[in-house]
């Protein structure tokens, strides 16, 4: 049982590494082909996977930046990045980690209400984006905002750690409780 | 980094449940964001040396941004000057086609103002007596001349035309010309104009009447066949 960890492998040169986790598999697809079209100096490298812990027979780089996502429409994928964030260490927490949300706009759909995955965003103190993954422009914005952060959490950025970012993005507010 | 790998990889690993994840994370946010601060105060900047090379690449650098500034400003500037050459002659035209309009408007004014300033009571009087003159004598002119025409061309009967009508009552009335009959007619027009019609008498002679009706000269009264008018020309 492998546990994540931030810091058991050496970086790589130059090299960006992105663990994108969801249930969602075409839309984890349609994500990383857009990660991968974004203009950056460093060289991405976008890993998939549907749940962790990780099969650790596969040789893989130092992973610098975690993506949760999270489909409002289906409550297994909720309960399944619940679970695989128990095999996450602690030290990823530290700005790694980002929860991005899908679905939101067909609420007619919507299994989970937003405020659910807004608390466990909050209970793990990482920044939470929402995005309509099936909207092209919408996922080319959202790909640019997670390579940059990625670019920041693999050190590429002189001067601001993953921590930095996470202290200077708004701080999670605990979402309101639900009547 | 060898060393400082190998260090880390004996730190245990800790996972997170959703109880104790929010404080747990919070101290750990602490210890780490006072460590990295630690670090940034320890740390001195390093300049980069100022090198020969240096200095020319950063030279280099400044002048093409600067070169493609200039250009940027350059094909502002021109693209401005066209489009001011443009308003220009624009505006051009627009000054001549005034000017022109002022040229006229002065003639025009000047004309005016010749003939409002030889303007008087008395002088307004005589033209129009002038008029009135040259009217009438206009009329008397066109009245001969359509006498002598009817006289021509519309002469009243000659007495054996008589002969074949024994039968019929002959009118003893005297009659008259075509001539005299339009007159009647206009002075009834001009005399009467609410009821401009003229009985028909046995003075006019039936060809002329049926020749002067048929040709829309004159017009039957709608009611009363033995009653004509003339037709309104001159309405």
């Amino acid at each position: 049982m492998s546990v994540l960890r931030p810091m058991d492998k050496l970086p790589d040169l130059n090299k960006a590494t992105v663990l994108l986790v969801s249930t969602e598999d075409a839309l984890l697809q349609q994500l990383a082909d857009s990660m991968l079209k974004e203009d950056c100096a460093s060289e991405l490298r976008v890993h998939l996977t549907k749940s962790l812990p990780l099969p650790s027979s596969v040789a893989r780089p130092r992973i610098d930046l975690i993506v949760f996502v999270i489909t409002l429409h289906s409550r297994y994928s909720f309960q399944n990045v619940e679970e695989s964030l128990h095999h996450v260490d602690s030290n990823f927490f530290l700005g790694k980690v980002c929860f991005l949300v899908t679905g939101a706009g067909r609420d007619s759909h919507c299994s989970v209400h937003r405020n659910t995955v807004a608390k466990l965003a909050h209970t793990y103190r990482s920044p939470l984006l929402f995005c309509d993954l099936e909207v092209e422009s919408f996922r080319a914005t959202v790909a640019q905002r997670l390579v940059r952060m990625l670019q920041i959490c693999a050190g590429h950025v002189p001067g601001v750690s993953g921590l930095n970012l996470l202290s200077l993005m708004r701080s999670p507010s605990p979402p309101p409780e639900e009547l | 980094a060898w060393k400082c790998q190998n260090k880390l990889s004996l730190f245990g690993t800790e996972t997170l449940t959703n109880s104790n994840a929010q404080l747990s994370l919070l101290i750990m946010q602490v210890k780490c964001l006072t460590a990295e601060l630690g670090q940034w105060h320890k740390k001195t900047l390093e300049i980069t040396p100022l090198t020969e090379d240096v200095l020319i690449t950063l030279g280099k650098e400044e002048f093409q941004k600067l070169r493609q500034d200039l250009e940027m400003v350059l094909t502002t500037l021109q693209s401005k000057n066209e489009k001011l050459k443009e308003d220009l002659e624009r505006e051009q035209q627009w000054l001549n086609e005034q000017e022109q309009i002022m040229e006229s408007l002065n003639l025009l004014h000047g004309e005016l103002k010749n003939q409002v300033g030889t303007c008087s009571e008395s002088r307004i009087l005589n033209e129009l007596k002038t008029k009135i003159i040259s009217i009438k004598k206009f009329k008397e002119k066109i009245l001969i001349t359509l006498g002598k025409f009817l006289e021509d061309h519309f002469p009243l009967p000659h007495g054996n035309i008589k002969k074949k009508r024994k039968n019929i009552q002959e009118s003893t009335a005297q009659l008259i010309t075509l001539n005299e009959i339009l007159e009647i007619l206009i002075n009834r027009m001009f005399d009467v104009p609410h009821d401009p019609y003229v009985k028909i008498n046995d003075c006019f002679w039936p060809p002329y009447i049926e020749l002067i009706l048929r040709n829309g000269i004159a017009l039957r009264h709608p009611e009363d066949p033995t009653q004509i008018r003339l037709e309104a020309f001159h309405q």
